[in-house]
């Protein structure tokens, strides 16, 4: 259910993994309660760094996404904050949906438009980072 | 596990020696009866020179068995055909493994350099004792197929100094391995020795006394019983400064 | 993630003759850690090796494994007798069999895992009684790892491990590799010139580059500092020296001025707004991009 990480794309792979469980989350493809995989199957299958995967995990507790039950695994949180994240989510969802479908509609390809969207995220990334 | 890998590694080159060297001995016993019969009508030979006094000589010495043998056998087949499977036993060690070998392989286990050429001469060692002893065994187990009868004691002490005096020429060829990292350097240049050792001895006064060759063939043994003292000394001693020489060679061996 | 290093050189130099392979190398590779060593053909990645692993002298400077010196005889032995090494080449005895050439590995290892040698054997497909002669590259490739995993090592050592391999062995060998590390304490130190095999498992990396490391540090955070700014102007761009410290590389070309930070980004940008740019633009570099960029294009 969790692909591959792209590394060429100059985004952290953790943070990659990291969207991707919270799009789970957010789709309902993980509910809250259920176990995710464990680091190092995890790793082993999707072929990266453990490390990685554990500092993924790491975040996505302290976002409080997930809970790292000790010597149980990694559990979706049942909790209102991870529902919160879901519910901005969904709505972030909606007004990337409605941003893209406008870039089209000015006749931007795909590629141009994952490039506003680095570039805005990485401009947004450092602390104190304005634009103008 | 490093004794089997050594021995892996010499052990075409000792075999093809083993056969060649038993095969040659056995020949030679087998020549004896036609030899013998020939010695009669050498009388005649009245050639004078150098020459002419060599071929008196060895037919002097060939008319009775044990002469027969010292000057075939142990004088030329197997000192020169031992002698070259001692420069041959003594190539294709650590350093010409590296272009398109496994030396950082060897490199790479939890061993001393020392100990992986330690092993790999002590078993090149072994073998060359046997290529000398055991084909020169044959002499007392065939010589009776034709009549005649050769004495242990001899072939052992006669097998004994070939390796001893002989031991030489394996040490300078695994030093030069140790400088060159081909196989086909350090074997020419250890024979090149060799041959000019060779000639170099007959032609010097006492240079077949005092030789290395001189003791490989043990003559003062085959006349009077007593040892070739002087050239196994010197073969030893030689040897073990080469051998060390070439241990430090790879210990300070940028692979 | 432990403290302790695993690997440490400090101004490690080496010089063939005439030749600097090293000149001033300066690496750190933690316990635990999947790290990456990248470099062109040349550059002092396997010589680095070597002096890691006892088979080169240095010239000067230090190298260190688990602590101890690695150019002292005795150490050097203790060294290896924890290590697990692939060569470049992935030389073995080719008169050996896969079995003799295990039996021979594993009589040197009192570590030795039995178990992982059977599960190995079994998932990469080698044949037993056939010589390592007749073995494929991507066999013996797959033989020099088993030999490397099933010491019981605490560090593995490996040069260019997917070399000559196809996607499909890469993905295999990548794989053992990541499963190894998930279950046992191990660091892997690889070195490498395929980026995106680095990109994929390594989490620290070093560039070297003539003899030195160019850049060094986790990959994450990496990815996280180094950007590329790209400057349009409405005449020909201006040529301008930056106060602001982290640039790496600048390039005029026309309108454009793009230069590639490897920290301070925003610094940059508030830097250039001065010049007054028609468009400012801040995109985050792939490591096959620092790569790139900082390696020399002569030598």
């Amino acid at each position: 259910m969790l692909f591959r990480p792209n590394p060429s794309l100059g985004v952290p792979i953790y943070l990659q993994l990291m969207e991707q469980v919270k799009h789970a989350v957010e789709t309902g493809a993980l509910r809250p309660g259920e176990q995710l995989p464990g680091i190092r199957p995890l790793a082993e299958e999707l072929v990266i760094n453990p490390n990685t995967v554990a500092k993924a995990y790491r975040e996505l507790e302290h976002e409080g996404v997930i809970e790292l039950r000790h010597g149980a695994g990694a559990f979706v949180s049942a909790n209102a904050r991870a529902k919160k994240v879901t519910d901005s989510l969904r709505a972030g969802q909606t007004i990337v949906a409605s941003a893209v479908e406008r870039l089209r509609a000015r006749g931007l390809s795909e590629d141009e438009i994952r490039r506003l969207f680095e570039a805005e995220l990485a401009g947004l990334r450092t602390p104190g980072g304005h634009r103008g | 596990m490093l004794w089997r890998k050594s021995w892996l590694e010499t052990r075409t080159r000792f075999l093809i020696g083993l056969f060649l060297l038993l095969l040659l001995a056995a020949g030679n016993v087998f020549e004896y009866p036609r030899v013998s019969a020939l010695i009669p009508a050498t009388r005649s030979i009245d050639t004078g020179g150098a020459l002419g006094g060599l071929i008196r000589k060895a037919v002097e010495l060939q008319r009775d068995y044990r002469g027969f043998i010292w000057w075939q056998w142990f004088r030329q087949n197997l000192t020169q055909t031992w002698t070259l499977f001692a420069v041959l036993l003594g190539t294709g060690g650590l350093l010409s493994q590296t272009s398109g070998g496994a030396a950082s392989f060897t490199l790479s286990m939890p061993v001393s350099r020392t100990r992986v050429i330690g092993v790999r001469a002590a078993t090149a060692i072994a073998e060359l004792l046997a290529l000398a002893l055991v084909p020169s065994l044959v002499l007392p187990l065939l010589s009776p197929a034709v009549g005649q009868s050769y004495g242990i004691a001899d072939a052992l002490v006669h097998g004994a100094c070939v390796f001893a005096a002989g031991l030489i020429f394996f040490s300078l060829a695994f030093l030069l391995s140790s400088v060159f990292n081909d196989i086909w350097r350090p074997a020419l240049m250890a024979c090149v020795v060799a041959v000019v050792l060779a000639i170099g001895e007959q032609i010097v006064a006492d240079g077949s006394r005092y030789g290395i060759f001189g003791a490989m063939t043990a003559e003062v043994y085959f006349r009077t019983g007593g040892l070739p003292w002087p050239g196994l000394f010197v073969s030893a001693a030689a040897s073990a400064v080469m051998l060390y020489g070439a241990a430090v060679n790879i210990a300070e061996q940028d692979f | 993630m432990a403290d302790r290093r695993t690997i440490e050189t400090l101004d490690l130099r080496k010089s063939f003759g005439t030749t600097e392979a090293l000149r001033g190398l300066n690496l750190d590779v933690p316990a635990g850690s999947i790290f990456g060593f990248l470099g062109r053909n040349g550059a002092g990645k396997t010589t680095t090796i070597k002096i890691l692993l006892g088979m080169t002298r240095p010239t000067a400077g230090e190298a260190r494994v688990f602590g101890l010196p690695a150019n002292a005889r005795d150490s050097s032995v203790e060294i290896r007798r924890r290590t697990g090494f692939v060569s470049e080449d992935k030389e073995l005895y080719e008169y050996m069999t896969v079995d003799e050439i295990v039996r021979f590995t594993a009589a040197f290892y009192p570590k030795w895992q039995g178990e992982l040698e059977q599960r190995y054997l079994r998932t990469f497909e080698l044949p037993l009684a056939t010589r390592i002669k007749a073995l494929s590259r991507g066999a013996r490739t797959k033989l020099a790892l088993l030999l490397a995993l099933c010491r019981g090592a605490e560090l593995l050592v490996l040069d260019e491990p997917t070399s000559g391999l196809d996607p499909a062995m890469t993905e295999e060998v990548l794989q053992a590799l990541v499963a190894h590390v998930a279950r046992q304490e191990t660091t892997i130190f690889f070195s490498s010139h395929q980026i995106a095999e680095v990109d994929q498992i390594a989490d620290r990396i070093a560039i070297i580059d003539r003899g030195r490391a160019v850049v060094a540090g986790e990959l994450e955070e990496l990815r996280e500092r180094y950007r590329r700014i790209q400057l349009v102007f409405d005449g020909g761009a201006p040529q301008p020296a930056f106060r602001a410290p982290g640039v790496e590389r600048m390039r005029r070309e026309g309108r454009v001025l793009t230069v590639l930070s490897s920290a301070g980004a925003e610094r940059i940008v508030d830097e250039a707004r001065a010049l007054n740019p028609v468009s400012v633009d801040v995109v985050p570099v792939t490591l096959k991009e620092i790569f790139l960029e900082t390696v020399s294009a002569e030598d």
